[in-house]
Formats: structure tokens, sequence, C-alpha cells
């Protein structure tokens, strides 16, 4: 026994002298000095990568869920998605870390000898756009919050931390830097286009400041018009209605400036297919002139499954489908191409004379119109992967003289053989996987073979300016400022798109063309937050037709002898799915602050009706 | 060695039964209830979804976070809470009433009642609400209370529940363009098979402010 103790002792003895031998002295290889990644160009933009990756807010292909939240699209996937209000944190962004990240960056790169000034100037610029946006999308939630500048905050145990407790700037303020930092960086940054416009250039710098200062153009317009404007006694919310004309013009030189000098052009390669030129221009990267920045997506490791999830069911590459369906809300949007009233959408017709309304096929009320429903949404009958998607909820027959509907399983035949209920639906389910509304999405969903598989997911883009986002906000500042240039611009879009060009252009016309335009890309929450429309179109009435989600479900005519055998007929209702109507309350229109931040920092002030 | 983990056993089951006491405070016993009143009366208000909250702060601690007090649809409010004098004011903006944030110090011990009075932009009076099988009729007399407010809409309301609300409901219309004084609207129910269907009905209209973010409402009727 007492041998054994004085062995351990010895062994101890000799660990103890003998451990000191490096071993456990090494350099991480996980946690990089400020040297070594500043005397290295490749680590600089190793780094710079990382911000690229943290700077994905709001709607996003990544997080298809959020395109169900507000008017565009519904869930379809097992059982009815119960929301109504927003949330108070609702697209929320506060990531100071991130601040202090670039601020550290731009300290390093601005101190390193590794690169030439030459070669530091376009990355300085980029990781201060990246800062501007991270500014810009905090601000169009919260409105105006503390600016920290290049300040770079280092806590020691037991400091005064007073000193790091900045007080929130107003809203204007908040949109000044954003638009000055555009300003001071757009000399620095690369003129040129960038691969599939994954980083940032001068021009996409140009596009932020031009649709920052139309948000705070349009708060400054629009906020005041209301009853009693929201805004706080400082300033951190609301902009005085006298600024509106500097942001105005602001917003449309740096417009101006994208449209008349980037080498960016509204793509127009397939004047024949106009529907197909609009889905390329958005959604396929190759060749692409119109898209300025967006997050792109390289596999392997950068892929989503947007495709997987969202893809017909009878084009899926894997179990998953059928996630999203598009509302009948936003197809009647767009209008029909030989329409009176052009600039406006018109409903689908779906009764006559008391009776059915009878179409020749199950495309028909959909192929006349706006070609960008077909770039934008899979209607019946419409092409995916050469191959027509089928969606058919049921037969309506003729039984005893009387109009008959006749509904089965998914994939369900009569006895002649014809379809009962397509493999895609749509069908009254809680089941997954069964489309619910009658429309598919199809921006952004991938053509690429396999992309639609869970191994490798999606690299599809979501283009975050595009040059289509120039000419509208050129129309619409033009159109407040009441230059008389709001209709060449509009209709420059409306042109490429395939549609009449306008004769007048009013603020319904701007509001329209923005949400066909730009549907499922993160901006229709944010203008109608702006336009202070919010508050009207989502009133929370179960029983009005913009505020509540609904469906548009095809039948085909089985009724032989019957001179309509063969035809198809459309029924309408409010989606099951979506039982509740949406309801934008005013205390959504600015994110509460968390209270956490204010018991960290109790200069900041609560926004309104919090 | 027996005897041993006996004892062992005997000190984890006193330990895990005698743990428990130093960190651990009792619940709150003490009861504050309110109405939310004009000139003395109980408002009639949305219930649900948290719509309407008070806020209730505690000084002399580190968070300032408030505890929130929700309102029910009978103006009504209660909060189960710790003896001590609390500072309650009504949330920014929210409500049917002239936004007024002065504080009202509340000390309770025990317990407490008390009325917490707010200005209401409009009060809903003499409301008569009847429905048949294709239409909702309702006579009320809008009486104005702020002078300088304009009304933004009108809602004529029918649930299956005793929620009654511009969200809890199986009709709503919306009707702008009135006036104060008194009025009367119907509407069509006619197809809506939610109403038919239900079992139990309950009716209630509903005055919407400019920019109020909430509207105030009449009592509800029971129709069958």
């Amino acid at each position: 026994m007492k041998k054994r103790y004085m062995l351990v002792a010895l062994t101890s003895l000799v660990l103890s002298m003998t451990a000191c031998n490096g071993f456990l002295d090494r350099e991480p290889d996980k946690i990089m000095t400020d040297e070594q990644i500043f005397n290295d160009p490749v680590m600089i933009k190793s780094v710079l990568a990382n911000y690229y990756g943290r700077v994905t807010w709001g709607q996003h292909v990544a997080d298809w869920g959020s395109f169900a939240i507000i008017d565009d699209a519904a869930k379809c996937d097992g059982g009815p998605d119960q929301r109504s209000t927003f949330e108070d944190d609702l697209w929320r962004v506060y990531d100071y870390t991130l601040v202090r990240n670039i601020n550290q960056f731009l300290k390093g790169l601005r101190e390193t000898t590794a690169l030439t000034d030459a070669e530091k100037a376009p990355l300085e610029g980029e990781a201060r756009f990246l800062r501007a946006w991270y500014y810009f999308n905090m601000c169009r939630g919260l409105g105006g919050m503390p600016i920290v500048g290049d300040d770079i905050f280092d806590y020691t145990p037991g400091m005064d931390v007073t000193s790091m407790q900045y007080p929130r700037s107003t809203e204007a303020e908040m949109y000044d830097y954003i638009i000055s930092e555009c300003q001071a960086i757009a000399g620095m940054m690369s003129t040129n286009k960038q691969t599939n416009s994954a980083r940032a250039n001068k021009w996409a710098a140009k596009m932020l400041e031009a649709r920052a200062a139309l948000y705070a153009g349009s708060i400054a317009n629009y906020n005041n018009k209301m009853t009693t404007p929201i805004k706080t006694d400082g300033g951190e919310v609301g902009i005085p209605a006298d600024k509106a004309e500097g942001y105005y013009k602001i917003a449309l030189a740096a417009a101006e400036d994208v449209i008349q000098n980037s080498p960016y052009e509204l793509q127009d390669k397939r004047p024949d297919d106009k529907g197909l030129n609009f889905y390329q221009a958005v959604s396929v990267k190759e060749n692409n002139t119109e898209v300025i920045w967006a997050r792109d997506y390289k596999y392997p490791g950068q892929t989503h499954g947007f495709t997987n999830f969202n893809a017909p069911k009878s084009h899926a590459e894997d179990i998953d489908n059928s996630w999203l369906g598009v509302v009948l809300n936003l197809v009647e949007q767009f209008e029909e191409i030989d329409t009176d009233t052009p600039g406006e959408g018109s409903k689908i017709e779906t009764m006559e004379n008391g009776s059915y309304k009878f179409y020749d096929s199950a495309d028909a009320p959909f192929k006349n119109r706006d070609p960008r429903l077909w770039g934008t949404v899979i209607y019946p009958n419409a092409t995916l992967k050469s191959s027509p998607v089928i969606l058919q909820a049921g037969q309506l027959n003729k039984v005893d003289g009387k109009w008959q509907i006749l509904t089965g399983d998914l994939d369900s035949k009569d006895a002649q053989g014809n379809i009962i209920t397509a493999l895609n639906g749509p069908k009254e389910s809680n089941e997954q996987y069964i489309n619910k509304t009658g429309f598919y999405i199809r921006k952004f969903i991938d053509e690429t073979p396999s992309a639609g598989t869970r191994g490798r997911g999606s690299e599809m883009w979501m283009p975050r300016f595009r040059m289509a986002e120039a000419y509208m906000i050129a129309a619409e500042a033009s159109f407040e400022l009441s230059n008389g240039k709001a209709l060449d611009y509009i209709n420059a879009v409306r042109n490429r798109a395939g549609v009449k060009p306008l004769k007048t252009v009013t603020f319904d016309n701007i509001v329209h063309e923005n949400r066909v335009e730009f549907a499922f890309e993160d901006h229709r929450y944010w203008d109608m937050k702006r336009w202070r429309l919010a508050d009207k179109i989502w009133n929370g009435n179960n029983n009005d037709e913009l505020a509540r989600h609904r469906r548009l479900w095809p039948y085909l005519v089985v009724a032989p002898g019957d001179p309509n055998d063969g035809k198809w007929v459309f029924v309408e209702d409010y989606l099951f799915m979506s039982p509740n109507a949406r309801y934008f309350r005013m205390q959504n229109y600015y994110n509460f602050l968390d209270l956490g931040w204010i018991n960290n920092n109790p200069k900041l002030v609560k926004n309104p009706y919090q | 060695m027996k005897i041993l983990s006996n004892i062992f056993s005997l000190l984890v089951l006193v330990v895990l039964f005698s743990g428990c006491g130093k960190d651990n405070y009792d619940a709150p016993d003490s009861r504050l209830t309110g109405t939310i009143t004009y000139n003395g009366e109980a408002l009639n208000l949305r219930g649900t979804g948290e719509a309407i909250q008070l806020q209730l702060f505690q000084d002399g601690y580190d968070k300032h976070d408030p505890i929130s007090v929700y309102v029910g649809q009978d103006g009504v409010f209660s909060a189960m809470l710790f003896d001590g004098e609390y500072k309650l004011v009504t949330r920014d903006g929210n409500g049917p009433w002239v936004n007024n944030r002065d504080t009202m110090v509340v000390n309770l011990k025990g317990s407490a009642d008390i009325k917490l009075e707010v200005t209401p932009y409009y009060l809903i009076k003499n409301e008569q609400i009847s429905v048949t099988e294709s239409a909702m009729t309702a006579s009320f007399t809008i009486e104005q209370i702020v002078p300088s407010a304009t009304i933004n809409k009108v809602m004529l309301i029918l649930s299956k529940t005793q929620f009654v609300d511009d969200v809890n409901n199986v009709f709503r219309q919306d009707i702008s363009d009135v006036k104060s004084g008194a009025v009367s609207f119907t509407a069509d129910i006619s197809g809506n098979t939610d109403v038919s269907n239900a079992k139990a009905l309950y009716a209630r209209v509903g005055v919407l402010a400019n920019g109020a973010d909430q509207a105030i409402y009449s009592s509800i009727v029971r129709i069958r």
C-alpha cells in the first residue's frame, strides 16, 4: 500500500517537473491575432466575407415562412396558420456586435501595411456599406437608434459604463447618417459588376442611398398626414414634414445616377416571352444585367431549401414540397394586358349571369394578364421545367340538370380516366405537401437539377437591389416632387414587363407597380409601413377581401353532351388555412425596444405605444 | 456498510426536502383590482389579445421592466402583487381615450380597489341591437366627449362567444363617414353561415376614433 503511494507521489513529481515542455503553450489555431489577420490580404478578405453572411434580415429565401406573414402567400404545410397580428419584434434588427466587429475591421484595415491605399479603399467601402445597410435595416424597424460611428468599445470590469451608453439618434439623423456614409464610400468602391452581384460596389451604395432617402422622405411626408402622427418627443421616431422634399431630391439624384451611369439595365433579352424574361431577370444569375446586389448562395456549403420546400408536388425532387401557396390577393393584382385601366389590378370573374363563368382552359384567366404573373406565380397549367403544373380541385358535373362539384383524393381519376383531383391539389386538408390556395410560387424556384433536394439545396440568390427599383424610386420621388418625370420612369418598368404604358401616374399606380414588380422581394411590408397604409389595408376585418387571404380553385367541367364539357370554372373563397385577417396595429409601425436593452442603457427611450 | 448507505440515503432525502427554503419567495398574495372609468362609469373595451394594458412600476430596483396588467372587456383589471408602493400608468397611445401618462400611486396592503379615470374620445349609449336571418340592425347614440375627435369608423360585430370585439367575431362590418349623435345602421348578413349556424350569438358595436389604436364599445347584447 505504502509502496503504491510512493509511486503515485513520484509520478506526480515527475509529471509536474516535465510538463512545461511547451506542449500546452501552443498558439491557438482558432483565435487569430490582429497581426495575423491584417498582415495577410487573403485573411482580410475572409473577415469581410464573414460580415456578408451576417446581414440577411427581413423576408428572405432561406426563411420561406416569412413570406406567409403578409398578404402575398399562405402557409400550406399542415394545419391552419392562426396569425392575425404582427409581433412587436417582427423582423427587428439589433446587432451592435456586428457594428463593433466592422469597426475593428476598419481600424485594422486602415493601419495595415500589407495592402496599398488603392487596394484598401474598396474594402473599406464594402465594410462601411455593410454597416450602413445594417443601420438601415435597424432603422426601418426601430426608428432612430444609437449611432456609434467608428468607435470600438472595450469593457474592463469596474469601469464607468455610462460613457458607453449612447442615447438614440433621431430617425432623421439615422437616415442622414446612412445617406452620408453611402455618399462618402461611393467614390471608394468598384464601379464594375461583381460575380453574381454578391459583393457590393458603388451602385449598391447608390441604391442604398436612394432607398434610405426615399424611406425617410415618405415617413416625413405620410406620417405627418395621419390624424395623429406617430412620433416621440425627441424625434427618435417621426421626421418633420419639411424635410420630405430634400429627401426625395436625394433619392431621385442617386437613382438617376444608377440609371444613367451604371453598367446595369432593365433586363429585356426575351421580348418574345416576357414572362420568362421577368423570371430570368430576377431569378437567374447567368448573364444577368438587372441585379445590382444580392444575397448569393453557392454549393457546397451555402445553399438553402426554398426550392425543395416550395416546388409543386408533381415537380418535387425530394419528400418536401408545397409549403407556400400564393394567395389570390396577389394574383389578381396583375392587370390584364388589354385592360382599359392600366396600373391597377382586377378581380378574376368566377360568376356570370348567376351561374359559373366557363373558361376554355385552366390558364385562361391568367395567361392574358401581366407577364410578370407568369414570372412570379405558377398558376394552373403553367409550365415549370417544360412540363405543365396541373392544379385541379375537382370536377364540375351535371346531375339532374344541376351543376354539382365532385372532389376526390389527390391524384384520383373517374371511370373514364378524367382527373378528379390533381396530384397537386388544391385540396382542403390538414396534411402537409398539398397545395391549398390554387397557386404555387415561381419566383426563386430553382430549375437546376437536384436544386430541390434536401442533400444539395438551391443556389438561388435573393436580389436586394435591382435596376427596376432604381426606376421605381426615381418614379416615386419624381411623383412626389411633381417634376413631370414620373411617367417616363414607371413606364420603363412597365414596358419591360410587357404591360400598357400609363398616361398619367397616381399614388395608387405607384403602390400597385411596386407590389407586382417586387412581390416576395422583401419590399411590400416596409413599403406599406412607410406609406402609412399598413393599418388601413391590414385592418383585421375577417370580412375584408384585402385583409384576409383568399384562394381560387379550378374545377374541370365533365358533363358529356353539355356545351361546356371540357371547360373550366373557378371558385373563390376565403382561405381556410388563414382563418384570421391580417391585423396591423398602430404599435406595429415601429418595433418595441427590448426592456433588457433599456435596463442596460437607461438613455434609450421607448417607442410609441410601448 | 449497510448502515453507512442508509445514513447516506437519509442525508440525501433530508437535503432534497429541506433544500428549497432559502432562495424561494412566497407567491404574491395581495390583490389589486380596479376599473377604468369615465365619470365613475366603467368603460366597455376590447378584452382579448392583451389589447389594452396598464403598466405597474415599482421604484427602488435595478430593473425598470413594467408589470403588465391586462384589462377585460368590461374595463375591469386585477393583479396579484406583493405589498408595496406602485405606480400605475396607462400604456403609451393605448386605449380609446386621450393619451395621458400621469402616474397614479397605489399603496397596496392586502388588497386595494381603484378607479382609473380616463377621457374617452366617444361613448356609446342607448344601444338597441337586433338580428334577423338576413340583417343586423343597430341603433345607438355616439356621445362626443372630446370635441376635437373625429370618427374613423363604426363597427357592427357579431360573435358566437361572449368575447365580442374587432378581432373575435364571426361577422364585422366597418362603416366610415359617421358623425356623432343618434345613428342607426343595418348590415346584410344573409349567406353568412358562421352567423346562421352559431348556437349562441352576441352582438356589439364599436367606434374607433381617428388616432386611437383601440375602439370604444357598447355593452354586449345576447341575441340567442
